[in-house]
């Protein structure tokens, strides 16, 4: 099928999603959804700009506009890698010789809903406008009032992004967003609940899950077909968080579903690491459960409740503490065991029999979907970069790139999953997709 | 740089002090080569070796016992000479002997540094206290030390917090374990002083190293690396762009016809030869393998070995005389449970007594002391169920109480090339004469004695086992001071007979205080990088 084909044939299928999120006109569209307050410290006296610094933590804006490692809040600087090369975020604090601090409502508005900067050239798509277009005129209003006055202007530039031809040419960007920009307000569906469209705005306007969990198509826009069937970002596996019951999210409850988006932690569930964790420790841990509920209710939506958890034994592994006897007493071969990797790296803290401590400081491997998981990426990507939680409870497991090499990570990894995991896995994983996941930027 | 030379510096030693040194020179943008004896270990090797050990006890245990770069228990490798057996505690691979530590991160206190004014002990240091207190607070965020900001570090009751600091800890001190919490108590009850020792131990996350998780195996090994070790920094060097040459032992510096340096040779385990010239060369070997190197290095020109016009090359081999004494209390504390050394205890660390006697830093341990009770219960040819229930029992109640004390520099006291042996390179082994026989320590040891009496008391606690003596922190062998005719080293660790070579290490301090080195020798070594920056 050639290019523009496809295109059109995403094109109809981009109206007609258009068509389901416009179902039920709601007269009027002023309705707050999700009505979350500040849970900022830093909550201004003006309601609006409250209102506006909770909405930016609801959409994360720090998580892309800020540099890593101490880099001053919204002043841009990270860099995004794309398939057609890094993209950097931009300056978005008033400051007006380097950042927005110029910019009209209507010029924040467009930027944010349509992608279009102040000076008229186009943004590229790691910039989530796609989602932000759902935003309503209020929230727009209270996000461009916060960060006139809510945010502290820094005036240092932003590195400029300088895309290879044909990707250069931000021109070229106005026939995409003609095809995969929906360009229109949220529409809540009025045979479902409030607290169900209050979710749906949460998750397509602010939080933008699609962004990383939905696949993209070869001109790097969403696969609307395919809406959170799972993606690789940057090594990393956002997987799919459908309501499939084998593939999706379907077999959790949602008091699951909750914990993990406050905690990331969900004990023989789930376990953050990766671009994930930082989104649950910038945004997702600071909204209040109700929203999160909320969340929780639109993803879930039409699955009855689990009667019995899935979740597999609360025990660890007999079989692992049985081979941590083997180890001792035995010289060690030339290459190592599983048993031995894992005794050696990650037994200090997750404990011989996987199960971790019983504070839960150092988390239970035990059945954790990135063990369970066919994708062994996350697992991968974990063990050699790390995994670093901040927010209310600090943790961080280390990154063991520099301690073992290629074969003993896939080694660890087949070890791992066999173990700990209740599923059996066609492939061990190689060394070659081990070494691949080395230079991935996380 | 030029091509000129094959780096604008080399570092002799990937140890806590060299590493420090070649990844603050490629932080400033210069061209380092960074050789190290030993091999490259990832810790999990270490880790194994530890659990498969039958000797828990053995500091050096795990550790890469090899032909070509022995370790400071490899059989037959350093010989004594003296009346007591030192045995210096070492290892060579990258990261050095911090890998075996227990952490102990204090600062000197200002009288430290002025110890023949202010006692008429010892020597005085080339530079005071003020000087080095921005490189201490430098050394604490780069090893990330934990440790409490408003203490009175002298525990002479002269209220915190002392001795000054600009900077603040990098990290709270961990809560003391339960034991630490009635010691605490008991000894303050009996007018000892109490600190949370500042440790280079997390006590939260920091540095892409997690908090301390309680193994309680720092010494030998931590299996998590929450506790610092230098191969920290060797590893952060070598992302800089240095380059860290492994198995690769130097046992010659060679000079011009004027003493300035300009080159290294070295050998690989293959006994193949090779050469690499550099600006600057910067030494960081620790206390034995430093100045045997300026030793082996003699020629004609310079035929008692280079930086040794004084003749203070391997001379005042001091170290911190430490005694162990366990002993059975009445009440069940639980020692094991956490860090290895989480609080000291003074009757001061400072004083007119330091006129008469060695200071001393107490600590009761919190090793986890199964092994000893099994061992001696298994002895008394206890078995079966009373076996474990009076294992529990002792264990619980064992304390064992330590204490290293400070020990004036003695000429006598040495390191020396051995004339008759000769390592599987060829190269002549180290040989030590040491006598641990210096009044101002004896006086010392006997107060410590007397404190331990009283201490026992107030735990209601008999004698275990007999008090015992080891020897870390081997010091001293390449001092530092102001006047060339008794010093290698200046007070920037620059020597004093070739101006392109540096020394850093525990090798080059003036004076042992009554506190583990390790953060001073790390501040003056960061300080030495700074000059040698400003010379490139």
């Amino acid at each position: 099928m050639g290019k523009s084909a496809k295109a059109l044939r995403t094109a109809r299928s981009v109206a007609s999603a258009a068509i389901v999120l416009v179902v039920g006109l709601v007269a009027g569209g002023g309705t707050a959804w999700a009505t979350g307050t500040s849970t900022s410290s830093e909550a201004s006296a003006d309601p609006v700009v409250a209102r506006g610094a909770w909405l930016a933590t609801a959409a994360d804006c720090i998580a892309c506009h800020t540099a890593p490692s101490g880099g001053a809040p919204y002043a841009g600087g990270n860099a995004i890698h794309s398939p057609v090369g890094t993209i950097w975020s931009t300056n978005i604090t008033p400051s007006r010789k380097d950042g927005i601090g110029n910019y009209t409502e209507a010029q924040f508005a467009r930027a944010l809903r349509e992608g279009v900067r102040a000076d008229g050239e186009r943004l590229y798509p790691a910039m989530p406008y796609t989602s932000y277009t759902l935003l309503s005129d209020a929230d727009v209003h209270a996000l461009y009032r916060y960060f006139m006055s809510g945010v502290k202007p820094v005036d240092v530039p932003a590195p400029r992004t300088k895309l290879a031809f044909p990707f250069g040419v931000r021109g070229a960007m106005a026939g995409w967003d003609l095809l995969f920009n929906r360009s229109g307000r949220f529409v809540s569906d009025p045979h479902k609940s409030v607290e169900w469209n209050r979710g749906a705005y949460l998750v397509n306007a602010l939080a933008h899950c699609s962004s990383c969990h939905t696949p993209r198509n070869v001109l790097f826009a969403e696969d609307v077909d395919r809406r959170f069937a799972g993606a690789h970002v940057d090594g990393w596996y956002a997987p799919p968080i459908t309501a499939d019951l084998r593939t999706g999210i379907g077999a959790w409850t949602t008091t699951q579903l909750v914990d993990y988006l406050q905690t990331g932690d969900v004990p023989h569930r789930a376990l953050v690491a990766g671009p994930m964790a930082d989104a649950i420790d910038h945004s997702f841990a600071k909204l209040d459960r109700a929203d999160l509920s909320a969340i929780a209710t639109y993803l879930l939506d039409g699955i009855p409740t689990p009667s019995a958890s899935s979740a597999a034994q609360a025990s660890g592994s007999a079989a692992a503490e049985r081979d941590e006897a083997t180890l001792r007493g035995v010289s060690r071969a030339a290459q190592p065991s599983g048993a031995q990797l894992y005794s050696g790296n990650c037994a200090a803290c997750h404990q011989i029999d996987g199960n971790g401590t019983r504070d839960g400081d150092a988390p239970s491997l035990i059945a954790i979907s990135d063990v369970q998981r066919d994708d062994p990426d996350n697992l991968i990507m974990a063990i050699l970069h790390g995994v670093d939680r901040e927010g209310a409870r600090p943790r961080l497991m280390p990154a063991f790139a520099n301690e073992m090499n290629d074969q003993e990570v896939a080694t660890l990894v087949n070890y791992v999953r066999e173990r700990f995991g209740t599923g059996t896995h066609a492939t061990p994983v190689s060394s070659e997709a081990v070494h691949r996941l080395r230079s991935a930027a996380n | 740089m030029s091509s000129e030379f094959d780096a604008d510096v080399i570092v002799v030693g990937s140890g806590v002090c060299g590493s420090l040194v070649a990844h603050r020179l490629a932080k400033g943008g210069k061209h380092v080569i960074l050789l190290e004896a030993g091999p490259r270990t990832p810790r999990w090797q270490i880790v194994e070796k530890f659990r498969n050990s039958a000797n828990k006890g053995d500091p050096n245990g795990p550790y890469p016992d090899t032909r070509y770069a022995p370790k400071s228990t490899s059989a037959g490798y350093l010989t004594e000479t003296g009346g007591t057996p030192n045995h210096p505690s070492y290892v060579r691979l990258v990261g050095g002997t911090t890998w075996h530590w227990a952490g102990a991160a204090y600062r000197f206190l200002p009288n430290d540094f002025r110890m023949k004014s202010l006692y008429g002990v010892s020597r005085d240091w080339p530079i005071e206290y003020d000087e080095l207190e921005p490189w201490y607070g430098l050394a604490e965020h780069e090893l990330g030390v934990s440790g409490p900001d408003d203490a009175d570090q002298s525990a002479t009751g002269r209220g915190g917090p002392f001795p000054p600091r600009s900077t603040p800890y990098p990290m709270k001190p961990a809560p003391f374990p339960y034991m630490h919490q009635r010691a605490a108590d008991i000894l303050t009850a009996g007018g000892y002083r109490v600190l949370n020792e500042p440790t280079a131990r997390n006590s939260q996350p920091y540095d892409g190293r997690p908090a301390c998780q309680g193994n309680n195996s720092c010494t030998p090994v931590c299996p998590v690396g929450a506790l610092y070790n230098g191969s920290v920094h060797a590893y952060k060097a070598e992302q800089l762009g240095v380059q860290l040459l492994t198995e690769s032992v130097v046992y010659r510096i060679e000079t011009d016809s004027r003493g300035r340096i300009v080159a290294v040779r070295y050998k690989k385990p293959d006994g193949s030869d090779h050469r690499l010239t550099a600006r600057i060369f910067v030494l960081a070997a620790y206390s034995i393998e430093t100045p045997k190197l300026l030793l082996m290095s003699a020629t004609s020109e310079f035929p008692n070995g280079l930086a040794n016009r004084s003749d203070m090359v391997g001379r005042n081999l001091t170290c911190q005389p430490e005694c162990h004494q366990g002993f059975l209390g009445k009440e069940a504390l639980w020692p094991g449970r956490g860090p290895v050394h989480p609080q000291t205890f003074f009757v001061a660390r400072d004083g007119e007594f330091r006129k008469h006697h060695s200071g001393a830093k107490h600590v009761v341990t919190n090793n986890a002391p199964n092994a000893i009770i099994a061992g001696n219960l298994l002895k008394q040819g206890v078995l079966g169920p009373n076996l474990d229930e009076m294992i529990r029992d002792q264990a619980s109640r064992y304390i064992e109480l330590s204490s290293q004390h400070e020990y004036p520099p003695d000429p006598n006291n040495r390191v020396t090339l051995s004339r008759t042996r000769k390592d599987a390179l060829g190269l002549p082994t180290p040989e030590i004469h040491f006598n641990r026989d210096h009044p101002y320590f004896l006086a010392g040891a006997e107060a410590t004695r007397k404190e331990y009496e009283k201490v026992a008391a107030l735990f209601g606690a008999t004698p275990y086992s007999p008090l015992h003596w080891v020897h870390p922190h081997t010091q001293g062998t390449t001092i530092m001071g102001a006047d060339p005719r008794d010093s290698v080293v200046d007070g920037h660790g620059r020597t004093h007979d070739h101006p392109n070579l540096f020394i850093v290490g525990p090798s080059v301090m003036t004076t042992t205080g009554t506190v583990n080195p390790t953060l001073t020798a790390s501040a003056l070594a960061l300080r030495t990088a700074d000059t040698v920056l400003r010379e490139l």
